[in-house]
């Protein structure tokens, strides 16, 4: 008998079906892995199952059982538990108390903390999950966090696990120990979904998957009956191009370079301790890192966002360290921000509009500090063509897109401007797998018609396919520098995890750690 | 003239002036420990002063007052939390609608029960001190006992009562399942929900206790300390509550001491007023440096304070 078993469930939002008619079954002792593009129905149909969203259709079965799941409390007393791609944790309180939250041991209201401490010791040695109940979650890196996440889920008795994007977060290694983890709970008896859109993920991790695409199950498989190409197939209803080809890079004079570049973060403390790199015309150089280690802060200080501490920037031996991003544009750099929606697009304004920010003051698009709305127009349309904007009219506003087509929105903008240097910082965050290609593709052309590219991303395989040069960020610091080609995914996390500090690297012989990170 | 200004007379009377300014102030650490900002402590502490002279005068029965102070409080918290958690709406918006309708209904009803402005009738008694140990004699020991008496026992009960909550709610709020339940509210009620905690209701509980609290340091204002309700009474102590809440950290032990520090410029105000005949300084300078106190600490001295962090957003399901 399945523990969890769900038929025809129907989740209506507005102008969307977000899950139609969805089937799936959970045995014990199972991990399946949900597999579908942003926007599919994943998280939607999980929220039913764990009580965030009513469904509208459709039955839930626990142990054969059919139940109503109205709470996500209703959902923890079936024996339900869910970590969610943004962790539920309170960072003010500590690892216990966000444990034990909700189902305290208490005797007349009053805590007792003792028993608490002991039984958060006793799970997290019983399934390997190393953490300190006495730290603050603030203090915890994310994969600490996730570990606490599911140890919430552990001591209110989760004997369904449901896992969603769990390793978008998290460093390659991180991700090893996770899956490891996973493994023994499901040795334990626990039954885990895994939603995912990577499938790397679902052939290495995942007993069996089941596809989404528009709110749909559009197929079942187990990872040895497909591979990645089929899966993907699956997912995108089309065939899609997995690798990007490119052609070896022909890196000309240098575009940009920066010179022990110290920059402070928000609360003053140095986030970038000392950073030099340079990016040639015709060359892509990625930045790998995990979150937080102070590629935000080298984004923003390049395109004059954030003013650097000491150090230098230049731009085609034009000093830039302290020019304002008007004058950055102006000297030739273009931005992808991290946040498309915060500092890529004006979501209140229309296409048109959002396509010459940065350049409405200019010629051709403004005369005498008036706009010219036709040739602004005749340009946002031509624009659109060129980069695929999927839209009924350039009046559309920005925030009605979806995130393929504002990322692309950007891209449009950006590189239109025919720049010397393209800073792209997690260029296809959240996108799916057939914009993600378009991207790339685009990254691509651009180095190839001779623009400096200084690719910044959390993924590891994004930058591993496109760079010609990688650099390892770690605690503000280059750590590693690596040529195309030259490592693989476990050396570069190993550098991004602070592997440099440890006494031996894994594999010495590729790869250049760089003392200090000042001098390329 | 330093010695006589130095009195334990002065210490006494900023721990009474801390009073109503602690007891505000914990019930907006409270309050803005569940999410919810609360700027209407200046109106429950009013409606709170005022129905406890009400009702005092009505039944001859002050601590009937006491208690009709706490429930206008209540009530007048109640409008905020149904305004502020089940409508969503601006929680500074709805606070600042409450002070205001606060000032005018008292205004209001003091003119239509007692027929003239400016000022209820007086309540015939007080409350006393809890302790009434003799004092007098001559010699070191009667001099230091008379110091203790005025600086430990000579209170009326609101003043300890105040003293008690400082102490229960801040071992409450570490120690208990509603604290902890109460500090996840304020910081990230999503994780709350998702572990079947319930937001609403927990954050009108908070709400209800910071207008109870209001409504008793209304009672302290006018059954213990002054003894008739005067027009807007309160003269922005609800506010200078506000600031010892963050002054303290959003605890309530630091709201307390915070309360304590602004008490004391309160008392030293007061003292400086009776030194200043011949002087040439108008008494509106002296009224002025609580105030002053105020912006000195939050701006200057404290550094930035950290909140919580979803205080002021309504929580609203996926």
């Amino acid at each position: 008998m399945p523990v969890l078993e769900l038929r025809e469930i129907t989740k209506v939002f507005p102008g969307v079906r977000a899950n139609d008619r969805v089937s799936l079954v959970l045995e014990r002792g199972e991990i399946v892995a949900l597999l579908g593009e942003n926007g599919a129905g994943k998280s939607t149909l999980m929220n039913v199952v764990y009580g965030l969203l009513a469904p509208d259709g459709g039955e839930i079965l626990v142990d054969g059982k059919p139940v109503r799941i109205r709470t996500p409390r209703e959902a923890i007393d079936l024996g339900i538990g869910m970590v969610h791609q943004h962790f539920m944790l309170v960072q003010t309180l500590t690892v216990t108390e966000n444990i034990i939250m909700g189902h305290e041991p208490s005797r007349f209201g009053v805590i007792d903390f003792a028993t608490a401490r002991a039984k958060v010791r006793e799970l997290s040695l019983r399934y390997g999950l190393k953490v300190d109940p006495g730290a603050r979650v603030a203090d915890l890196s994310v994969g600490m966090q996730q570990r606490v996440e599911i140890l919430k889920a552990l001591y209110q008795g989760a004997r369904i696990l449901i896992l969603d994007e769990p390793t978008a977060v998290l460093s390659p290694q991180e991700v090893g120990e996770l899956f490891g983890v996973v493994r023994s709970l499901v040795t334990e008896g626990l039954s885990v979904v895994l939603i995912t859109h990577k499938l790397d993920e679902v052939m290495g991790a995942a007993d069996r998957v089941v596809v989404m695409r528009d709110g749909r199950v559009v197929g079942e498989t187990t990872p040895a009956k497909t591979d990645q190409v089929g899966l993907a197939r699956m997912m995108v209803g089309r065939d899609v191009v997995l690798t990007v080809e490119r052609t070896p890079a022909r890196p000309g004079e240098t575009v940009l370079e920066v010179r022990d570049l110290v920059v402070l973060d928000e609360r003053r403390l140095e986030a970038l301790k000392g950073v030099g790199l340079t990016v040639h015309a015709g060359e892509i150089v990625g930045i790998a890192g995990v979150d937080g280690n102070g590629q935000t802060q080298l984004v923003e200080a390049i395109v004059g966002l954030k003013r650097p501490q000491s150090g230098s920037i230049s731009l085609r031996d034009k000093d830039i360290t302290h020019a304002a991003p008007r004058a950055t544009i102006h000297a030739g750099v273009s931005h992808v921000p991290e946040d498309r929606q915060r500092r890529g697009l004006v979501l209140e304004f229309d296409l048109a509009e959002n396509l010459i920010l940065g350049d409405q003051r200019d010629a051709p698009y403004a005369r005498a500090g008036i706009m010219r709305t036709r040739v602004i127009d005749e340009a946002a349309r031509k624009r659109i063509g060129d980069y695929d904007v999927r839209t009924p009219s350039i009046r559309v506003l920005a925030g009605n897109l979806s995130g393929g087509n504002q990322q692309k929105l950007v891209l449009a903008r950006e590189m239109g401007r025919d720049p010397d240097l393209l800073v792209a910082a997690q260029p296809t965050r959240g996108l799916d797998v057939g914009a993600i290609e378009f991207v790339h593709r685009r990254i691509l052309t651009e180095r190839d018609g001779g623009k400096a590219v200084l690719l910044v991303s959390m993924e590891l395989e994004e930058i591993m396919s496109l760079s010609d040069r990688i650099l390892v960020m770690y605690e503000g610091r280059i750590a590693a520098e690596f040529a195309a080609g030259e490592a693989d995914a476990e050396r570069i996390g190993f550098f991004m995890t602070g592997g440099s500090k440890k006494d031996h690297a894994p594999a010495p012989q590729a790869g250049t750690a760089v003392a200090g990170g000042g001098g390329l | 003239m330093w010695l006589s200004f130095l009195t334990p007379d002065l210490f006494a009377s900023a721990i009474r002036m801390a009073t109503p300014l602690a007891l505000a102030a914990i019930g907006g650490t409270i309050c803005e420990r569940s999410g919810v900002v609360n700027i209407a402590l200046e109106g429950m502490m009013l409606v709170g002063a005022f129905f406890g002279v009400v009702v005092t005068l009505a039944t001859g029965n002050v601590w009937l007052g006491v208690v009709a102070a706490i429930v206008a409080g209540v009530l007048l918290s109640a409008i905020h939390a149904f305004a502020s958690v089940t409508l969503r709406m601006d929680q500074v918006v709805s606070g600042t609608a409450l002070n205001i309708l606060a000032l005018g209904l008292t205004g209001f009803l003091m003119e239509v029960i007692y027929g003239h402005p400016g000022a209820t009738n007086g309540i015939a008694h007080k409350i006393g001190p809890v302790f009434n140990f003799p004092t007098g004699g001559t010699g070191v020991l009667a001099t230091i006992w008379s110091w203790v008496d005025q600086i430990v026992f000579s209170y009326t009960p609101i003043v300890y009562v105040a003293i008690i909550i400082a102490i229960v709610a801040q071992w409450a709020m570490y120690r208990t399942r509603w604290g902890l339940r109460l500090r996840a509210l304020g910081e990230h009620p999503r994780a709350a929900d998702t572990v079947g905690v319930r937001v609403q209701a927990g954050r009108y509980v908070a709400v209800l206790i910071s207008g109870a609290l209001g409504g008793l340091a209304g009672a302290n204002l006018t059954l213990e300390q002054v003894g008739v309700f005067s027009d807007n009474m309160t003269s922005g102590r609800g506010f200078i509550a506000l600031a010892a809440n963050i002054f303290g950290r959003w605890t309530p032990v630091g709201s307390y001491l915070a309360s304590l520090l602004f008490g004391f410029a309160e008392a030293i105000e007061i003292r400086m007023q009776s030194f200043q005949q011949g002087n040439q300084i108008p008494v509106q300078f002296f009224l002025m440096l609580p105030y002053v106190l105020v912006v000195i600490v939050l701006a200057g001295f404290m550094g930035r304070a950290v909140g919580p962090a979803a205080i002021g957003k309504p929580y609203e399901k996926e």
